[in-house]
């Protein structure tokens, strides 16, 4: 047809996407939020937690999945695809940093503004308003937001902390500090994790790590970064589940897009490394997110350098630094945000992986889309 | 105070049929009139008693309001018009009116051949109701009667729906529908000028969802077609000729080209005709794209996509079927589908919602064993897709047509007050305006604070700009007195002379004068001046002068001071004030009457 409008070859670049997507994809929903999120944050199998991230005024919604996701014997009679705000809840600052309390109805959220965490309670059925119902004292401030981590305890504790200095359990309804990493660092943390009821993994984002146990007092080791002869970079590190802890690996991703994989009784050591294939931004990098596959043996999420979420299989990397590709890329930000009029390429801000399904994930971007998609294993050739 | 009164007609917290009652300047709407498709007994009308008792409608409503063909907006139209009775003027659509009583009969034909039920309307009812119907046309100011005006504006959705404007002097409200915000593949996004309604009416049941992106759906719909057609599968999509079938053959159409398919694409003729027919009779309901399309060529004229014949139902190898109509439960579609239901590699694409009792709704529930009439059983073993094309708004949705209407305050029907808590608070907070959530069946009551606008004269306005004082502020209103004439229908306010003068009155002054005694052996001027200063100290804020002329002045109030002939230090004090000023007169007199503190100088 002649004289095509602008719209139509938009229309064009997401047809090419999306037809390729009919056999990359099994399912694929899209979403759009009012407001970007940079969290997201399972409250239960099929519920999550999303929240706004500008300086004043913002949402934190609690969003039931849709349940065609679920609904897997009879998925054709089921024609529900959106999601459902079951919680609301408003917030004068950003989230930048989200947690749920395993066990409770709270979450416990940073706003990278003050040193102190805020507590919610997400509501029940009688009412669907997420309120502040405390705080949860720390020593200090994070840009970036507080890390927080937590696992099921009776009564409830939270692990938090700004730099690996200042990391401590708190008992969230009394606020009585139960435990201080001791530690002779000053760097600040970019991820904090239970790998079991009392034993955590600390990174910081000069990609030094340490493992740490709440029940004793003794100061952990702390393990240095890889060793790189490139400019500094920070890291962002992620460790696996695994039915015996000391099966864990550790992967730590850099800024520059290289991932180094260590075994959890070496994390001194290399046990396979890559060099991703990450598009990097022209602005700089702040917040990177790599993510173990909580049901795929090997498997790594990476996300934040561009408008795409990766997929690695770690199970073919080598001790020695080597370029690979990803398995594969979840494009669908990138490719709808070109739409938008001269402003930035969208970029991902959060992902997450579904805690059983093995590839559904959840990924959200700095537009405010939102999608959850279950991706196609492509055949090795 | 004035007041507008809004009641969801409907029992408990059920969802499914709209039926919203509006009195508002003394005038009674109704604005759609829905069945609810749940109930296969009463329950499904609309409760009317709630509005009069054992008789006609007509009396006690001015108009009645419909604002598209879905069922559960209109189906109970005709029940309400000719069973319950009401005479007087249903407004709508032109595509609604055209469009509405093909699937009011339809309906029909389903609960009373199919189900056998007997209170029911009549193909005659519906024609006598439809008789009624007034049609309106987009943004066009209609007089209902002297006083109460309403206007149509586009909504999107479906085609012919509308929201619409409802203004009785200088209160109005604006009642939403089924709208959707996104413009999708036949119909454009809704919208509303920043008319400033008293209230906005909107359904809640999709104001806490988020909504799938259209593409998805379209995604999903394309995915499963060509599955089916890959493994050499037959699929059939049961549509209604009006709904989602022109937008799904321009998706196929596009996606043949794309994928260079081979497969053959029919569409029953009857479906064309039909289809022709109204797109061309409301192209201007159409967005943009169709209307481009249309102008260039035929519609329904398309590469890949062929006219049916029966037999072809029959040919071996993948195929895609349009056929009528939408629910299975007659027809074209029907035999189609008795021919393909026993073969697990074929499919069939619902796109829609179906009532119960049709073929459609059974295999969307489910069912695998169909009883057909000769008492013969259809096993169900194709692959069966239930796919909801229909365009809502959502939470974002919401939000946007609030942000364009500019409401005083909003109204959500059709929800659980406790479930909607959040988006109550958001939208209160957002657009610091109330939001209301009524129960069906109950009422509420919203006081709106028209403006009446009243003309100034001239002269009162110069004068008082002639008066000085600070600028005008609009935030800041500003007193000033005059006097209101209402005279037949308007309003004035003029100068308190001129009222005088028209009326044919005199104007009079009122003065009060009082003499008050005071023992001060000081000269008449020494006590006048002593007297200033007294009040001086008193009354703070108030304007108090010690003239040249040998007065005091408070405010407009005048003390003169004079020695009594007999004894000099027994001074007279003459205080003289007009009626304005009679309270702050006597409370001087009683205050001097007390003497004079000592101490002064």
């Amino acid at each position: 047809m002649a004289g095509e409008m602008l719209e139509e070859e938009f229309d064009d670049i997401l047809d090419d996407w999306f037809i390729e997507s009919l056999k990359t994809y099994k399912d694929l929903h899209v979403f759009q939020l009012e407001h970007p999120t940079r969290v997201i944050e399972w409250t239960s199998g099929k519920t999550v937690c999303v929240a706004g991230y500008s300086s004043s005024k913002n949402d934190i919604l609690e969003l039931r999945l849709p349940l065609k996701v679920f609904a897997d014997e009879n998925k054709g009679l089921c024609a529900e695809r959106d999601f459902k705000v079951v919680h609301g809840g408003f917030t004068g600052s950003p989230v930048r940093c989200l947690r749920h309390v395993p066990g409770t109805r709270c979450v416990v959220t940073s706003d990278g503004q003050n040193a102190d965490l805020q507590v919610w309670e997400l509501g029940g059925d009688d009412s669907d308003v997420i309120r502040r119902t405390g705080s949860v004292k720390g020593r200090n401030a994070s840009e970036s937001g507080c890390r927080i981590a937590a696992r099921v305890s009776t009564p409830p504790q939270v692990l938090h902390g700004a730099g690996i200095s200042d990391v401590q359990l708190t008992q969230l309804i009394s606020g009585e500090t139960l435990y201080k990493l001791d530690v002779d660092s000053d760097e600040p943390l970019s991820s904090l994790q239970f790998v079991s009821d009392s034993v955590f993994l600390a990174g910081c984002f000069n990609g030094s790590v340490c493992i740490a146990d709440t029940r004793t007092s003794a100061a952990p080791q702390l393990h240095p970064p890889p060793s790189s002869s490139g400019e500094p970079a920070l890291w962002w590190t992620d460790a696996s589940s695994a039915p015996q802890q000391s099966d864990c690996k550790v992967v730590r991703l850099s800024s520059s897009g290289r991932a180094v994989v260590s075994d959890w009784r070496n994390l001194g050591g290399i046990a396979c490394q890559a060099q991703l294939d990450v598009q990097t931004r022209p602005d700089k990098l702040k917040e990177a997110s790599v993510s173990w596959a909580p049901a795929l043996a090997g498997y790594i999420s990476v996300s934040g350098f561009s408008g795409a979420v990766q997929i690695y299989n770690t199970c073919v990397w080598k001790t020695e630094l080597q370029d690979v590709q990803p398995l594969f890329q979840h494009r669908g930000h990138a490719v709808s945000s070109e739409q938008t009029d001269g402003s930035a390429p969208a970029f991902v801000t959060s992902h997450v992986w579904h805690p059983e399904r093995p590839r559904t994930l959840l990924s959200a971007a700095s537009d405010g889309s939102l999608h959850v998609w279950d991706w196609v294993e492509p055949e090795t050739k | 105070m004035p007041e507008i009164k809004v009641t969801p007609l409907g029992a408990g917290q059920d969802v499914g049929r709209s039926c919203i009652l509006v009195s508002i300047g003394g005038k009674n709407i109704m604005l759609d009139c829905g069945m609810h498709m749940g109930y296969n007994d009463d329950r499904r009308f609309p409760d009317f008693s709630y509005i009069v008792q054992n008789s006609r409608l007509t009396d006690f409503l001015d108009c009645v309001i419909i604002s598209h063909f879905h069922l559960d907006h209109c189906g109970a139209l005709p029940y309400m018009s000719e069973m319950v009775g009401y005479d007087g003027p249903i407004y709508m659509t032109h595509p609604t009116k055209a469009i509405c009583p093909i699937l009011l009969e339809d309906f029909r034909k389903i609960t009373v051949d199919k189900k056998g039920e007997t209170n029911f309307f009549t193909s005659q009812m519906i024609k006598d109701c439809m008789k009624k119907v007034i049609p309106l046309n987009l943004h066009q100011t209609v007089q209902v009667d002297d006083e109460l005006e309403i206007k149509a504006y586009y909504a999107g959705h479906v085609l012919g729906a509308a929201m619409v404007h409802i203004k009785v002097g200088s209160e109005s409200v604006v009642y939403t529908g089924d709208y959707n915000m996104t413009p999708d593949r036949h119909l454009g996004a809704a919208w509303i000028d920043k008319c400033r309604p008293d209230i906005l009416i909107s359904e809640s049941t999709y104001a806490t969802t988020i909504r799938d992106s259209k593409r998805c759906r379209e995604r999903d719909f394309l995915k499963k077609v060509h599955e089916s057609i890959e493994r050499g599968g037959k699929v059939l999509i049961p549509v209604f000729a009006l709904g989602r079938a022109q937008e799904l053959c321009i998706l196929l159409e596009t996606f043949w080209e794309r994928m260079n398919l081979k497969a053959p694409i029919y569409f029953s003729t009857g479906l064309t005709e039909k289809a022709n027919h109204y797109y061309k009779l409301f192209i201007t309901w159409t967005n943009q794209k169709i209307r481009k399309t249309f102008v260039q060529r035929n519609m329904f004229e398309f590469k890949h996509i062929k006219a049916f014949d029966r037999s072809y139902a029959d040919n071996p190898g993948p195929m895609v079927v349009f056929a009528t109509p939408g629910m299975l439960h007659a027809g074209q579609s029907l035999q189609i589908f008795k021919k393909w239901a026993g073969n697990e590699k074929n499919m069939v694409i619902m796109p829609g919602y179906c009532v119960q009792g049709t073929i459609g709704h059974k295999i969307l529930n489910g069912q695998r064993k169909l009883e057909m009439e000769g008492r013969t059983t259809l096993d169900v073993k194709l692959q069966v897709e239930y796919m909801s094309f229909s365009a809502h708004a959502d939470a974002k949705g919401i939000m946007q047509l609030i942000r364009m209407a500019e409401p005083r305050n909003m109204l959500l029907v059709h929800g659980e007050a406790v479930k909607m808590e959040f988006l109550k608070g958001k939208i209160e907070q957002e657009f610091s305006i109330d939001c209301y959530m009524p129960a069906n069946g109950e009422t509420t009551t919203i006081t709106t604070n028209p403006s009446v606008p009243v003309d100034m004269s001239l002269s009162l306005l110069k004068r008082e700009m002639a008066l000085g004082g600070p600028l005008p502020d609009p935030k800041k209103p500003r007193t000033m007195h005059g006097t209101l004439i209402m005279k037949e229908n308007s309003l004035k306010l003029v100068s308190s002379e001129q009222a005088l003068k028209e009326l044919g009155l005199n104007e009079y002054q009122l003065r009060f004068t009082c003499r008050v005694q005071l023992q001060d052996p000081h000269s008449d001027v020494d006590t006048l001046h002593r007297i200033y200063t007294h009040l001086k100290n008193v009354l703070k804020g108030y304007t108090i002068q010690h003239l040249p002329d040998s007065t005091v002045m408070v405010e407009s109030i005048v003390i003169k001071v004079t020695s009594s002939a007999e004894d000099s230090s027994t001074k007279v004090l003459l205080l003289s004030w007009s009626y304005q000023d009679e309270d702050l007169g006597s409370y001087l007199s009683s205050l001097l009457k007390k003497g004079l503190p000592s101490g002064l100088c």
